[in-house]
């Protein structure tokens, strides 16, 4: 409970919110964290609006929701709306600031924000490394996830997309180290 | 090879049917347990799968799914389902029949939000169906697992318990254990000393190991020869109330010698602890946290086997309790066996913490505890 | 049954495969069932094919052919006899498997099955007898039951609609066995069984026989063996053309 780190990532459905949360949690597990992550799945794959919690502890989790986010990543306008239940003081709020425009009611967390979208499609010419990018930013507040330990995770979790397209692994790295720079704490 | 993985809990469940050599699975897609069928289509039209003769159906629904299951079984395949909600619903079909001529068939079933098609994420609210659907007497076997490594632990073990007893067997996992990504240890049964028991076609098999008397009940069953050739003749239309009642009567003494070597559960706590949780499933897990953590008298009682209940071991854990806290994300499916079995036996409080479809974390499992929430 | 007809006699008029202390048969006197059965017994005699015969009986009529013949056999649930085949079948690819089910089980509480089955191809033969309504709970309305006729839940006459069943799957599998046949003409009923049962035998996926059978008890023909058959090839033969589709 107190000594996991929780975190929620919510969009819209088809952008890709659970596998930055399985990104995120297979990477802690593989530099030797307890990691669980699940999905808040509604009926419709797309169009409506997705999360997925993901936990990271130095222990085994028991069950994989909770109350309140520690990193709180929002992708998408609607979302912003619908999880604001979980945010405590303190909690770490990233915004992609390409969809969500309205901060009013975030003030208070000082948002992190990000145009993970626009940095995708016009700086790296993939709109596909957005996930990159998001998860990039999110490395600067994840505790037990070292940059490096990061692309080696990413190596053994994409082994044979890379092997398959080599150039995916250096416009990934490319990716998430704007990502990183960008949001530094 | 024993490795430590990181897989989403339906992949382990196919993993655990691979492992326990499952060699057939027929289905039909539902949220939240689609992907074991996705793993064993995968695996069965593989090259080794192919090689290994597995089998896999997509039906035409639940139904179709769940009868299909019965032929596979009857044909001697060790064959599964996986199937949620109103899937699970219309697949008591098959199972009333399996469970009325003691046919093995196994289920992952992974619970979601009820009644109806509601939500595809989570709940246990098909305790009550798993255990006593149809239109029978509550003749299978039901496991329930609390952790994704138990999903491979009992994914496993659900196909022993069906062919050495001869019983309906299911596996009652829920949305959460299906679709959440964790750390499982997977090996190979063999390194444990499990043996794999082995199974029997009912039909066409011309050489028995096991006789069909042994395992069907009798008014169900005709064996007859013809030119030295045994010919089985298996039905579950009956004539006669008398018939009838033997059928129950024979299930129910297998049932009983079965239930005393079936039973399972876990204890976690202090013994004779003045306050008992009791939860089953992922609620289990959370309990068990809390439980850990919790200052003072606290135990956990946890039903491994739905049903069989342990009965007998529950009302031993509660001898010592001031006070006994039911919590589920149902209202009183769980409850309801643990009152029934505690009937008589206990003259203490019972705190009833339902939550229908909600996740219940170990904080507030925790404030239970520590009496400080109005349920 | 005549009492003075000796084991033997009896004996010579069924199929090797049918099992004779079974007989006299529960069908009632006059039912299409046994000729149906005894069909599809001889056409199992004369490919020898009886020890690999899995039969499936539906519920219904059709759950009385549980003890018909020395098979292995299973009796179902209501119109779920098709898939319990489907499972067995792809279990053992050795299996002759033989649904048995009537126009009810088929064509309305299982219909959804049997389409599906036509459809994948599956390797069963499918036998439905097609008496035009529900005879074992009472005589109610079947899916096949002719416009007009009065039955049980239609006392003031069917409607126009009824289903053809064979003409359907043959539409969506033109590699099945498909074929309609009918109790009262023997030779050419045996010959669709041999044909049937060759073809899932020699893996060819999908074999579907309708048999067009009497039901005098709920046709309300019990007296008279004439006003039966005149209903059924003149009535019900009309409505559901014979042949091979």
């Amino acid at each position: 409970m107190a000594d996991t780190y929780n975190i929620i990532i919510s969009g819209e459905g088809g952008q890709g919110v659970l596998s930055i949360a399985e990104i995120i949690a297979q990477a802690a597990w593989l530099q030797g964290k307890q990691a669980v992550c699940v999905p808040y799945f509604s009926t419709e794959k797309r169009g409506g609006i997705s999360m997925a919690f993901a936990q990271i502890s130095d222990r085994p989790i028991a069950f994989p929701k909770f109350r309140q986010a520690d990193l709180w990543v929002a992708l998408s306008e609607r979302a912003v709306t619908r999880l604001e239940s979980y945010l405590k003081a303190g909690t770490t709020v990233i915004v992609n600031s390409h969809l969500v425009k309205d901060l009013s009611k975030l003030e208070s967390w000082q948002p992190r924000i990000i145009d993970a979208t626009k940095i995708a499609k016009e700086q790296l010419h993939k709109p596909r490394t957005f996930n990159m990018v998001i998860l990039g930013a999110m490395l600067n507040f994840v505790p037990g996830i070292s940059k490096e330990g990061f692309a080696a995770a990413l190596d053994k979790q994409f082994a044979d997309k890379y092997a398959r397209d080599p150039e995916l692994k250096k416009l990934n790295q490319q990716a998430f180290e704007i990502g990183y720079e960008l949001i530094k704490k | 090879m024993s490795e430590k993985n990181f897989l989403m809990g339906n992949e382990v469940l196919g993993r655990a049917a691979r492992a326990a050599q499952a060699d057939a699975m027929y289905g039909y897609p539902i949220t939240p347990a689609s992907e074991i069928m996705h793993f064993w289509a995968g695996e069965a039209g593989s090259e080794a799968g192919h090689d290994q003769g597995l089998v896999f159906q997509q039906a035409e629904d639940e139904i179709g799914a769940g009868f299909m299951l019965i032929g596979g079984v009857l044909a001697g395949r060790r064959a599964f389902t996986a199937t949620a909600g109103p899937g699970h619903v219309l697949m008591q079909d098959a199972f009333a029949m399996a469970e009325a001529m003691r046919l093995p068939v196994v289920a992952y079933i992974m619970q979601r939000g009820g009644p109806s098609t509601s939500t595809v994420i989570y709940s246990q609210q098909e305790v009550t169906l798993a255990c006593f659907g149809g239109n029978g007497n509550g003749f299978r076997i039901v496991y329930a697992p609390s952790t994704l490594q138990e999903l491979f632990d009992y994914g496993l073990k659900v196909f022993n318990t069906a062919w050495k007893y001869r019983f309906p067997t299911f596996l009652l996992g829920d949305g959460y254990l299906a679709k959440m990504l964790g750390e499982v240890e997977l090996y190979d049964p063999a390194e444990r000393g499990l043996e794999i028991v082995p199974t029997e076609p009912y039909l066409l098999e011309k050489k028995r190991g096991i006789d069909l008397k042994n395992v069907i009940p009798s008014p169900e069953l005709e064996v007859r020869y013809s030119d030295g050739v045994e010919y089985a003749c298996l039905r579950n239309c009956l004539n006669m109330e008398e018939e009838t009642l033997t059928v129950n009567q024979e299930i129910k003494a297998a049932w009983d010698k079965m239930a005393k070597e079936v039973v399972e559960h876990e204890y976690v706590g202090q013994s004779a602890a003045k306050t008992v949780v009791v939860a089953q499933g992922i609620v289990a897990a959370a309990a068990r946290q809390a439980v850990q953590e919790a200052s003072g008298s606290v135990g956990l009682f946890r039903p491994i086997t739905l049903n069989p209940f342990p009965v007998e071991a529950l009302r031993r854990s509660v001898a010592g309790a001031e006070r006994i806290i039911i919590a589920e994300s149902a209202y009183n499916q769980l409850g309801r066996m643990v009152k029934d079995a505690l009937y008589g036996q206990v003259q203490v409080p019972i705190t009833e913490y339902y939550r229908p479809s909600m996740s219940i974390l170990p904080e507030e499992i925790a404030e239970l505890i520590k009496d400080n929430v109005a349920v | 049954m005549p009492e003075e007809m000796s084991k033997l006699e009896i004996r010579s008029a069924l199929p090797k495969c049918a099992r004779l202390d079974s007989k006299p048969h529960l069908f009632c006197p006059g039912c299409g069932h046994p000729e149906v059965l005894k069909a599809l017994g001889f056409a199992v005699d004369e490919l020898g094919l009886q020890r690999r015969i899995a039969f499936g009986v539906d519920i219904g009529c059709s759950l009385l052919a549980w003890d018909f013949f020395d098979f292995d056999t299973v009796e179902t649930h209501h119109g779920r006899t098709v898939p319990v085949m489907v499972g067995l079948r792809l279990g053992n690819p050795e299996a002759i498997a033989v649904a048995y089910v009537g126009d009810g089980g088929a064509y309305a509480i299982g219909a959804g099955h049997l389409l599906n089955a036509a459809i994948r191809n599956d390797n069963i033969l499918t036998i439905v007898v097609n008496n035009g309504l529900y005879a074992m709970t009472g005589g109610q309305e079947a899916p096949t039951t002719h416009p007009g006729w009065k039955v049980k839940t239609a006392p003031y006459g069917a409607d126009q609609y009824y289903i053809k069943a064979p003409e359907i799957i043959r539409n969506v599998n033109p590699a099945a066995f498909v074929a309609r046949g009918i109790t009262s003409r023997q030779p050419e009923l045996r010959q669709l069984m041999k044909d049937a049962l060759q073809h899932i035998n020699g893996n060819h996926g999908f074999a579907f026989l309708e048999v067009l059978s009497q039901c005098p008890l709920n046709w309300k023909t019990m007296d008279s063996a004439e006003a039966t058959f005149r209903v059924l090839e003149q009535e019900h033969a009309k409505l559901f053309p014979t042949g091979r589709f």
